[in-house]
């Protein structure tokens, strides 16, 4: 028996389920598993996905500030914080989509890892703004962390490391 | 469209990510000035989310108690041996404890002392019962929002706590939601003392480290102990309440736990001892400042109402080596005193005159919310 491999089309439907789920699901009681963070901010592999293959180019960024706004409704606010730090990584990944010139596996996780740092970055400078003087950007760091590592393990579902099925591939090389 | 070469544009996407991040800077700033509009929008969010939450968790919540009833007949033979044991044990317990608390009352009616109970002018009858339909879903803050709001008669500042202990405090107020800042929150900082120590502290949220279980949902982080004071005299394991100080929760509600943590110390929440799904939401009304309810009675001098002289005229005589109070500081103008009839200020009382009023029990405590 021949089994086919998931179209693009179908992988990248289970990515942006995915990055739903990662925000809506550690705010419901639903039990242990999605109880405490850290969990992987799904929404990170999306944006950084999505910015090397998001072939409209207003799709990706609309959806990641409703799905920041979503979080930060569902944090507790305020509004718009999750929003910069998702379209950070969308433009971080947008620039590292044209720097690559032959993305492989390594280079894409070198990639991810790098935008994770500067988003948090980005949370130490905005979040106390936005929070106040006392806030700690320790757990996001930790799911930062966390989301990195398992970056390899998701890329499928948000980008193919292949230069001839990425957008502007040419402009790459 | 991205094209190689001198006259490359930039992407619309690119274009549009960049007015969204201001946008959403803008959005942030609007919020960090705290206008009504920005507060009502976060209480139409809360209330919205709070409705899809509910729906969203009805059908898990009724699977997980069929499920936990189910695991529940496994074992319950065993399970009703251990517990009949436990009762005898406690049947022992309740005895002394009876006793220990009969004792005790007769030493406070001895001593005058005012009622030490549960959240001491929380409004217990009229509490909020509610339940949880949204966690703390961001790594930033740690709140909760219960399914009870302004129609349920949830103001700002009521205290939200469950069967073990305090929880936090209501801080936005729906329609039919409320949020909750959670004790743990690293905005969190409430005035406690020690039960039996009577150390006071100010217990500091941090919402930094990982919390110790990651078996319980809802498992709320140990907070600091801060400006600790008398701190040698805490002592580990020791019953942790709040103490009321700065009039923004009621004195009395357990806490928690204090466990010592490296050079300083922390509590192990009360109220994380089992999942958090109901939530009781207290109204308090803070107790009244003595400035805002003057009575005539000005009382005798200051030196000469202390406590100690007090208590001693009433119940004991002061040993030989009692402190004499400090002569009075002579009055502008002598001022007739209403409950002592006859008898001037300064001049301590026989012993069968009623007692000053440093020393009675207060003239009525609060049952209710006070206008």
């Amino acid at each position: 028996m021949i089994m086919r491999a998931p179209s693009r089309r179908v992988l990248r439907a289970w990515g942006l389920v995915i990055a739903v789920a990662s925000v809506i699901l550690p705010a419901l009681p639903m039990g242990p598993i999605f109880a405490q963070p850290p969990l992987p901010l799904a929404v990170l592999w999306a944006a950084y996905g999505w910015a090397a293959e998001d072939e409209s180019g207003w799709r990706a960024p609309i959806a990641l500030t409703v799905l920041g706004l979503i979080h930060d409704q569902l944090a507790g606010g305020p509004y718009g914080l999750f929003p910069i730090l998702y379209l950070a990584a969308y433009l971080i990944g947008r620039g590292a989509a044209v720097i690559m010139s032959a993305p492989n596996l390594i280079s894409l996780w070198g990639g991810f890892i790098f935008t994770t740092l500067v988003t948090v970055a980005i949370a130490w400078l905005v979040a106390p703004l936005a929070l106040g003087d006392n806030v700690s950007i320790l757990p996001y760091a930790e799911a930062a962390t966390i989301t990195a590592i398992l970056f390899p393990l998701v890329r499928p579902l948000y980008m193919s490391a292949a230069p001839s099925l990425r957008l502007n591939a040419g402009a790459r090389r | 469209m991205r094209r190689a070469g001198a006259g490359r544009k930039i992407p619309p996407g690119i274009l549009l990510a960049i007015a969204l991040v201001v946008g959403g800077a803008a959005l942030i700033i609007a919020q960090v000035t705290n206008t009504p509009a920005g507060r009502a929008a976060q209480q139409t969010g809360d209330g919205a989310a709070a409705e899809a939450g509910r729906v969203a968790t009805g059908p898990a919540r009724a699977g997980e108690g069929f499920f936990s009833r189910i695991g529940a007949l496994w074992g319950s033979a065993d399970r009703i041996e251990q517990l009949e044991r436990e009762n005898q044990e406690l049947q022992a317990w309740r005895d002394l404890a009876e006793r220990l608390a009969e004792r005790n009352a007769r030493y406070e009616a001895l001593l005058r002392m005012p009622p030490d109970a549960f959240g001491d002018g929380a409004d217990v009858e009229n509490s909020i019962a509610a339940q949880l339909v949204l966690d703390s879903g961001g790594p930033f803050t740690r709140t909760l929002v219960a399914n009870a709001g302004d129609d349920h008669g949830v103001k700002v500042g009521y205290i939200a706590v469950n069967e073990n202990g305090l929880i936090g405090r209501v801080v936005t107020v729906g329609q039919r939601s409320s949020r909750i800042l959670m004790v743990d929150d690293y905005n969190s900082r409430i005035p406690v003392m020690g039960e039996a120590s009577r150390v006071r502290a100010v217990l500091a949220g941090q919402a930094t480290r990982p919390p110790d279980l990651y078996t319980a949902p809802f498992a709320m982080q140990s907070p600091r102990l801060d400006f600790i004071v008398g701190a040698q005299a805490l002592r580990e394991g020791e019953r942790v309440i709040t103490s009321g100080d700065g009039g923004l929760f009621p004195r009395g509600i357990p806490v928690g736990v204090a466990r010592r943590s490296g050079d300083g110390w922390r509590v192990a929440l009360a109220a994380s001892q089992q999942p958090i799904d109901f939530v009781r939401i207290l109204p308090f009304v803070g107790v009244e400042r003595p400035e805002d309810a003057p009575t005539t009675d000005q009382g005798p001098p200051l030196a000469a109402a202390s406590s100690y002289s007090n208590i001693g005229r009433e119940t004991m005589t002061p040993p030989l080596s009692a402190p004499t109070p400090a002569a009075p500081a002579p009055r502008r103008e002598p001022r007739p005193n209403v409950r002592q009839t006859g008898a001037p200020a300064q001049t301590p009382p026989p012993a069968a005159t009623p007692a000053p009023q440093a020393a009675e029990p207060p003239p009525e405590q609060p049952a209710g919310p006070q206008e």
